[in-house]
Parts: structure tokens; C-alpha cells; sequence
């Protein structure tokens, strides 16, 4: 018989704020889309604005305001030092602000906007590591922190030579910086975080039990090596390296795929909730970006490679965290102003704490809006690309007001 | 000699509800067993529907409280165990039912 640790979830007032502001980044981010062409480079400073104002903006500020609630949950510790997250929020969101200002106006901003989330970043890492040390168990998403992280240092570092390179303070090959930055981030940081919370989410709300955790705990690995032979050899120039390593992390990430598929065949909750219907859609769209960006490798033209990325992150990663967020943010809510009632007065039950029409309107305005502005980019049209973006604004709009009604839920 | 069943501990702790999936802990099947003592104390040994639940130090503190109603109890004790691990085979048949949405599970 194996006793549980105490509770250690933060406040409410710490964590509703990165959700907030998270999803805030994420309707400018849409709204921003309009201004794009379906036909453009990623060298264009306009789009690597645009990625940071996502990333940054959005993935990250999201992430971590999801980790400063799950870290203590599924480590069984309390944070070392949880104040942190009080000060990591505004330096991520005003730097991020301060380096799209940099990309799309006044490149001169780009370091000092950079300077900010570097210390942002670092000041989560070193938390994250503190909190580790306290740790006894040693599950994924245990290992999952500890690896993303160090990713995170590399991808946040490669980044502010990239802004210094840029301001011209330090002489680096940018183009060589950026790939192995990309790399570190998108696939260091934000997929293997993804791969491993989504173990100790997708079970939770699918009520999956009894699986063998091989298959994405093989994934993991492969991932996190593969990731780092393109990042080394991005760096150092070797290409049979970069290729081995694009194999890799292709194996892995199916890995993973046929994990979640494992899951989904135990799963016992077959309800098409927001949720459900969220997750569907983002590995749909993860499977397509890899057919896509597979056909690219072998040679392709551009519009492959940008419509995978595209699914890639509006997709995979804009559905799974969005999904999450009717199931994470009605949680906190409940967590903080009803479970002292419960035995006293009635509480709702936590479908009850979600806008469920506007739910439903997210979801089906983003997902056409990703299928139409993928579309748009496939075949390089700017009509079918803004109805995407225009979709994916209304969509966004409805998150929106949907977070803004699960945290004002029982407010008095 | 103590007048408590285990019925009735049972009884006591399906008023505790899971608010993620709506059921009573009980007709979840996360009751494993009540041990009533001669002196009234009470023994729940319990589990939880996955490891990592957020919830899991308050529905503690609520089972206990739910059992601490009866009448004549002494100290009441809530073990939460991760082995056997839960199923939806050990949950009631609405439940299974219900969390199928009528589909096969």
C-alpha cells in the first residue's frame, strides 16, 4: 500500500493570470494572421514576429502557467520557490511584447525585448530544477521537466545570440543559430512537454488505466536524441547528423502517436466533449503535418514544409492546448472557490463551469479556420489563407470570452 | 461491541462526490474497504481514479469528514492505495453506462 503526498496546488491569483494572458497572445496572434500572404519566407523578420508572438506569447506563457499547477501535482512536492512565478509572467509577456515590437517595427528592441524572456525563462528553469531536487518519484513527466528544460536553456541562449547577431552586438551565422534555436524550442522544448504532460493528462480525463507506458517512454527518448543531433548538427555543420536526427525524431513522434492511439482504445470516457473532440482533432492534424513535412524531406517544394508547420502548431499544439484549458481552467476555479463548500452547500460539477456554446463554437471556427488557412498555404492562395485566419479569429474570440466566463464562475 | 456496519460507512461516504465525472465514490468502485474496529474507530482504505489527481488530499479529507457524521464513531482513518490500481470494471453499471455514453466499453 503506497500513501499519497499532501497538496501543494498554487493559489488561483498566481496561475489565472498566464492563462489570461495567454489567450489574449493567442487572439492577437489569429487577428495578426490577416495581415500575412499564403506566399512568404521564413526569413522575413514579419514572421518571425509572428511565431514569437504565438510561442512566446501563447505556448510558452500558457506552459508555464500549466506547469506552475501540474509541477507540484505530479512531483508531489511544493514548488521551491513558488513567489517566482509572481515575477516570471510580466518579464515573459513584456519581453515578448517588447521582441514582436522588434521583429515587425524597431529591430533595436529585438535584444533587450530578448534580455527579458532569457530571464524569464532561466528564473522557470532554475525553479523547475529546485522543485525536481525535492522529488522522490521519477515518473515521465518527472523526467520530462528535467529534459525539456535544458532544452529550454539552449533554445532561450541560441535565441539572444540570434537578437544580438541581429542588432549586429555579436558576429554568428544567424541562419545556423536560428535552425538549431527552432530546434531546441519547438522540438526540445514545446513537443517533448507536450508528449509527456499529455501522459498525465489524457489518462486522466479519459479515465484510460492499465496501459504500457514502452511505447511513448521509447518516443521520449528518441525524440530528445534526435532533437539534439539536428540541434549539434545545425550548429556544427554535419548533415548526415541532421538527417539521422530528422529520422529519429520521426520515430519517436510515432512512438507517441501509437501510445495516444493505445490510450484511446482503453479510453473509458467516450463523451465528445470539448475536450475529446479538441484532442481528436489536434493528432489529427499532427498526423497530416508529418505526412506533409515527410513529403518535404524527400523533396518537395515550400508550401509542403509551410502547410506542416502550420498544422504542426495551429493544430497539434493550438487544439491541445486549448482543449486542456476547459478541462485546466474550470478545475482551478472549482479548486479555489467551491471545494471548501463541498459537504456544506451544493457545488457544480466541472462540465457545469464551462461556456459550453461557446465551447462549440471554438472549436468548429478554429478547426475550419486551420483546414481552410492550410489549405490556403498548400496552394499558395491568399483568399482561402485570410478566410482561415478570419475563421481562426472568430474562433479565438469565443476562447476569449469563454476564459473570461470560466474565471468569472462563482465570483462574488 | 461497536453498532456501525460497514454498510453503513459505505452508505456515509457515497454522499462524496467526484465533481470531474459526477458519481459518488462509492458507485465508482474507489471504496476497496471500511474496517470497523470494536472501538468504533474506522479504517477506510481507498483509492483514487488516476495517480496525480489534484483533488486527492481534499476527497481524503471529505470521505473522512462524511464518515466522522455517523453516530458513535471514533477515529476515522482514510488510506488512499495505488494497488490494486482502479478500473471501470470495478465501478457500478451506471457508471460504466453513463461514462460509455451508451457505446461499447
Amino acid at each position: 500500500m503506497t500513501p499519497i503526498s499532501k497538496d501543494f496546488a498554487p493559489p488561483l491569483k498566481l496561475v489565472a493570470p498566464f492563462f489570461k494572458t495567454g489567450v489574449i497572445f493567442y487572439l492577437i496572434a489569429m487577428m495578426s494572421l490577416l495581415a500575412f500572404s499564403a506566399t512568404f519566407s521564413y526569413q522575413e523578420m514579419a514572421v518571425a514576429g509572428w511565431v514569437h508572438l504565438f510561442l512566446l506569447g501563447f505556448v510558452m506563457v500558457i506552459i508555464f502557467g500549466a506547469m506552475a499547477q501540474l509541477i507540484p501535482v505530479v512531483l508531489e512536492v511544493g514548488h521551491a520557490i513558488v513567489d517566482l512565478y509572481y515575477v516570471i509572467l510580466p518579464l515573459l509577456a513584456i519581453g515578448t511584447v517588447m521582441m514582436i515590437t522588434g521583429f515587425w517595427l524597431h529591430p533595436a528592441l529585438l535584444p533587450y525585448g530578448g534580455l527579458l524572456v532569457l530571464v524569464a525563462m532561466i528564473t522557470f528553469a532554475i525553479e523547475a530544477f529546485a522543485t525536481l531536487k525535492k522529488a522522490e518519484i521519477k515518473t515521465l513527466t518527472v523526467k520530462t521537466v528535467a529534459v525539456t528544460n535544458a532544452y529550454l536553456l539552449l533554445g532561450i541562449l541560441t535565441g539572444f545570440a540570434i537578437a544580438l547577431g541581429l542588432n549586429g552586438s555579436l558576429s554568428i551565422d544567424v541562419d545556423t543559430m536560428l535552425k538549431a534555436h527552432v530546434y531546441a524550442v519547438l522540438g526540445g522544448f514545446v513537443l517533448l512537454t507536450i508528449m509527456g504532460l499529455s501522459m498525465t493528462l489524457i489518462p486522466m480525463f479519459s479515465l484510460a488505466h492499465g496501459f504500457d507506458e514502452t511505447p511513448v517512454r521509447r518516443g521520449f527518448n528518441l525524440v530528445a536524441i534526435g532533437v539534439g543531433m539536428v540541434f549539434i548538427s545545425a550548429l556544427i555543420g554535419i548533415e548526415t547528423v541532421q538527417w539521422l536526427g530528422y529520422l529519429i525524431t520521426l520515430l519517436g513522434v510515432i512512438f507517441y502517436i501509437y501510445q495516444i492511439y493505445i490510450i484511446y482504445k482503453l479510453t473509458v470516457r467516450k463523451e465528445m466533449d470539448i475536450w475529446a473532440k479538441s484532442m481528436l482533432f489536434g493528432f489529427a492534424t499532427l498526423l497530416l503535418s508529418l505526412l506533409l513535412g515527410v513529403v518535404y524531406l524527400l523533396g518537395a517544394s515550400e508550401p509542403w514544409l509551410h502547410t506542416s508547420v502550420w498544422f504542426f502548431m495551429l493544430g497539434f499544439i493550438g487544439f491541445l492546448i486549448n482543449g486542456h484549458l476547459y478541462k485546466i481552467v474550470p478545475f482551478l476555479v472549482w479548486f479555489e472557490r467551491f471545494a471548501p463548500l463541498v459537504g456544506k452547500e451544493k457545488v457544480p460539477m466541472l462540465h457545469e463551469m464551462y461556456p459550453k456554446k461557446k465551447a462549440e463554437m471554438m472549436f468548429w471556427y478554429s478547426s475550419g479556420g486551420t483546414i481552410l488557412g492550410g489549405l490556403g498555404l498548400f496552394v499558395q492562395n491568399d483568399f482561402l489563407f485570410h478566410a482561415g485566419a478570419g475563421f481562426m479569429t472568430v474562433g479565438a474570440f469565443f476562447l476569449y470570452l469563454s476564459m473570461r466566463e470560466m474565471l468569472g464562475y462563482g465570483d462574488k | 461491541m461497536c453498532e456501525i456496519t460497514k454498510e453503513q460507512v459505505f452508505d456515509a461516504i457515497s454522499t462524496v462526490i467526484d465533481p470531474e465525472v459526477g458519481f459518488n465514490l462509492v458507485e465508482m468502485g474507489l471504496i476497496y474497504d471500511a474496517i470497523v474496529e470494536e472501538s468504533c474507530n474506522v479504517v477506510v482504505v481507498m483509492t483514487l481514479s488516476t495517480r496525480g489527481c489534484p483533488l486527492h488530499q481534499m476527497i481524503k479529507t471529505w470521505v473522512q469528514e462524511a464518515v466522522e457524521k455517523l453516530d458513535g464513531v471514533g477515529v476515522v482513518e482514510v488510506d488512499v492505495v495505488w494497488e490494486p490500481e482502479w478500473n471501470i470494471s470495478m465501478a457500478d453499471d451506471n457508471v460504466k453506462e453513463a461514462l460509455s455514453g451508451g457505446m461499447p466499453s
